[in-house]
């Protein structure tokens, strides 16, 4: 790990996600409350970045508006090639639909379908055929350890592994981010643990870059750089 | 599938078949009299007249020879010549003719035409013969020429005579005519007439007629008149053009009023019932469109309903790539599915009792072969489902734009 840290900063490897001076202010009744008060970022592509921070800090604000589902008030994202903070709302559609993946917290699965039919669903809006779809959604769950139960609906399956059918989801689609918003927030620590292994091994497998909102100081052992917000800005950012 | 949206679609069941329930009495109204008229077999007869307004020049007495063409011999050839014309007849009646049958007296009136052309006419014998080309005296009889207006005494009234017209078939019998001559006396000629069948009803003037030789008649009349008639010049009053079959009657109408006729036939009566059946069609398919607006309401509702409870749902497959037409296309894929089913099953319902409606009023009615109250069309079949997917489209437009336009984070955050 420390090595391919080492490559990152000698080689050429250029910045993936670049934020500048990013502001959101959200309007409460004739407040306006800055939650994002001038952020700066720069994210390497496979970096496994951790957001810490109490509540109200802004890191999941932060998350959303990285990921376009909340639009900035003002500067600038980019990820890649790719203005965020300027895209309109179908282009960002695409945008997510091709480079980007979600984990939640509360695991957002739809609860009328099948585990299977969750990961295919991903797909299905890409235009994907049936047969292929089905394909890569058992390869995703193969991946998340979860083939044997992909006929079973969300309620039926325990939250872990709710989880691991909401990564391989995430997964997919090959995206090159994965966004995940407190993912072992509603897990026990060994489940937690287990999660934060496969994120992990995702990671340095598949050279996929994480951003992952948490509380949870154990989960940070496995990330590249832990970044402490406070207050809508960053506290601290170290690389490890 | 949900208990809501069954109700949904049963909303749409019913707004469906009221309407074509209630069109297709309207069908059914219009089959059973158009049958009723086209089966009187004087469709594809055309009645041709000098036009109207060029007689009223002459009465006016201008005195000129008038420009507009004269309803004579070489007309009668231009007509044959139209592409669909079968025969065509002149025309000339004789009325106040007297007959007895059985003591009994029965006034009629003589309808002549050419019998050169009598056998490609449509007038078809229900017993006995047509005449032969050269019968100059022998005629054929109106179906209800003996039921026609009696005259016993001084009162008239409509009775059956005993005698049936069907029975005078190869008999003589006498007309008698009456002239009042230059000195004020007053004549009668009678006139011997051999009967050789009984004309199938054509529901026009000919069920009370005779029907005879042209130049019999024209010779009665000229009796009668004491003037020679002049076809040449003053044309004849009326002629028959019959045509090939339903089809051509417009064609060759449009060509007869282009020589400058007046035209009259019974398609044209035929068309303009049509439109009126057409007006009682749109008022009754109004009646069973309030159904389908009612129900048309209901599929808002419900896909109303169903966006607030799948609000998460929606702002998941947001999140996960879904672009603002996915969603918007899903929900209207999906009302459109609700009009499309309820257009379904509300056809099947329809075809169902427009067989009972038929069923119950020929029980009622009674009537051989059964009765045509409810008559459903392939048309009115496709447009209902047309229609009834087409009002499911519309009635998820609205809905489908809120759900396409929700925040997707909001969304994913709703419970």
């Amino acid at each position: 790990m420390v090595e391919t840290r080492e490559q990152k900063e000698r080689g050429s490897i250029k910045i993936f996600i670049q934020v500048r001076d990013l502001h959101k202010d959200f309007k409460l009744g004739k407040e306006d409350i800055n939650i994002l008060k001038g952020i700066n970022l720069d994210i390497e592509q496979g970096e496994m970045v951790a957001l810490l921070g109490p509540s109200g800090s802004g890191k999941s604000t932060f998350l959303n508006v990285l990921g376009g589902l909340v639009p900035p008030t003002s500067g600038d994202i980019m990820i890649r090639d790719y203005h965020i903070s300027e895209m309109l709302e179908n282009e960002l559609c695409l945008f997510r639909r091709e480079h980007l993946g979600f984990i939640f917290q509360s695991y957002n699965l739809i609860s009328t379908m099948t585990a299977m039919e969750n990961v295919a669903l991903a797909l299905t809006f890409a235009g994907v055929k049936k047969e292929i779809r089905k394909k890569r959604a058992i390869e995703a769950l193969e991946v998340v350890g979860l083939v044997d139960r992909m006929g079973h609906k969300p309620s039926e399956l325990s939250g872990g592994q709710q989880q691991r059918v909401s990564i391989a989801r995430a997964l997919v689609n090959h995206p090159e981010i994965i966004l995940a918003d407190e993912p072992t927030g509603n897990l026990d620590s060994k489940t937690s643990a287990d999660i934060m292994e496969m994120i992990y091994r995702l990671n340095r497998e598949e050279n996929q870059t994480f951003v992952i909102v948490t509380h949870d100081p154990d989960t940070t052992k496995y990330c590249t750089k832990v970044i402490h917000m406070q207050d809508g800005l960053i506290e601290s950012e170290v690389n490890q | 599938m949900k208990f809501r949206t069954i109700l949904t679609i049963i909303g749409v069941v019913i707004g469906t078949s009221s309407i074509i329930v209630m069109v297709s009495i309207g069908n059914g109204a219009q089959k059973s009299i158009t049958d009723e008229l086209s089966g009187i077999g004087s469709v594809t007869t055309l009645q041709v007249y000098q036009d109207l307004s060029s007689m009223g020049m002459t009465s006016m007495g201008s005195g000129k020879t008038e420009d507009k063409p004269i309803l004579n011999d070489d007309a009668i050839k231009d007509m044959k010549k139209i592409d669909g014309v079968v025969a065509v007849t002149p025309v000339v009646n004789l009325s106040g003719g007297e007959i007895e049958v059985d003591r009994e007296q029965y006034g009629v009136s003589l309808m002549g035409v050419d019998y050169g052309v009598l056998e490609d006419m449509r007038y078809e014998t229900t017993s006995g013969k047509k005449p032969g080309a050269n019968d100059e005296n022998s005629v054929i009889l109106g179906k209800d020429i003996l039921t026609s207006l009696t005259y016993t005494g001084a009162s008239t009234q409509l009775t059956e005579s005993e005698v049936k017209p069907e029975d005078l078939i190869g008999q003589n019998i006498s007309m008698t005519i009456k002239r009042t001559n230059a000195n004020g006396e007053e004549e009668i000629k009678t006139q011997k007439l051999k009967v050789t069948g009984v004309l199938e009803s054509t529901g026009g003037n000919e069920d009370y007629s005779v029907i005879a030789n042209y130049n019999l008649v024209t010779e009665l009349n000229e009796w009668q008149t004491g003037k020679k008639a002049n076809v040449k010049k003053q044309g004849y009053t009326q002629a028959l053009v019959t045509v090939e079959d339903s089809t051509v009657v417009n064609a060759v109408t449009t060509e007869v009023e282009a020589m400058e006729f007046t035209v009259f036939s019974m398609q044209q009566i035929l068309d303009s019932m049509g439109s009126v059946f057409q007006m009682l069609q749109i008022l009754l398919g109004g009646i069973g469109g309030v159904a389908l607006l009612v129900a048309c309401i209901g599929i808002v509702n419900t896909m109303t309903m169903s966006i607030y409870e799948r609000t998460k749902e929606i702002g998941i497959m947001k999140v996960i790539g879904a672009s603002i037409s996915d969603i918007r296309n899903m929900f209207i894929a999906e009302s459109t599915m609700i009009g499309l089913i309820g257009g379904l099953v509300g056809i099947v319902i329809s075809l169902v009792l427009s067989v009972l409606i038929n069923l119950i009023a020929g029980f009622f009615i009674g009537g051989e072969g059964g009765v045509t109250i409810s008559f459903i069309t392939p048309g009115l079949v496709i447009f209902a489902l047309v229609f009834s997917a087409l009002v499911g489209l519309l009635s998820g437009v609205r809905p489908a734009i809120k759900a396409a336009n929700l925040s997707s984070l909001d969304a994913i955050r709703s419970e």
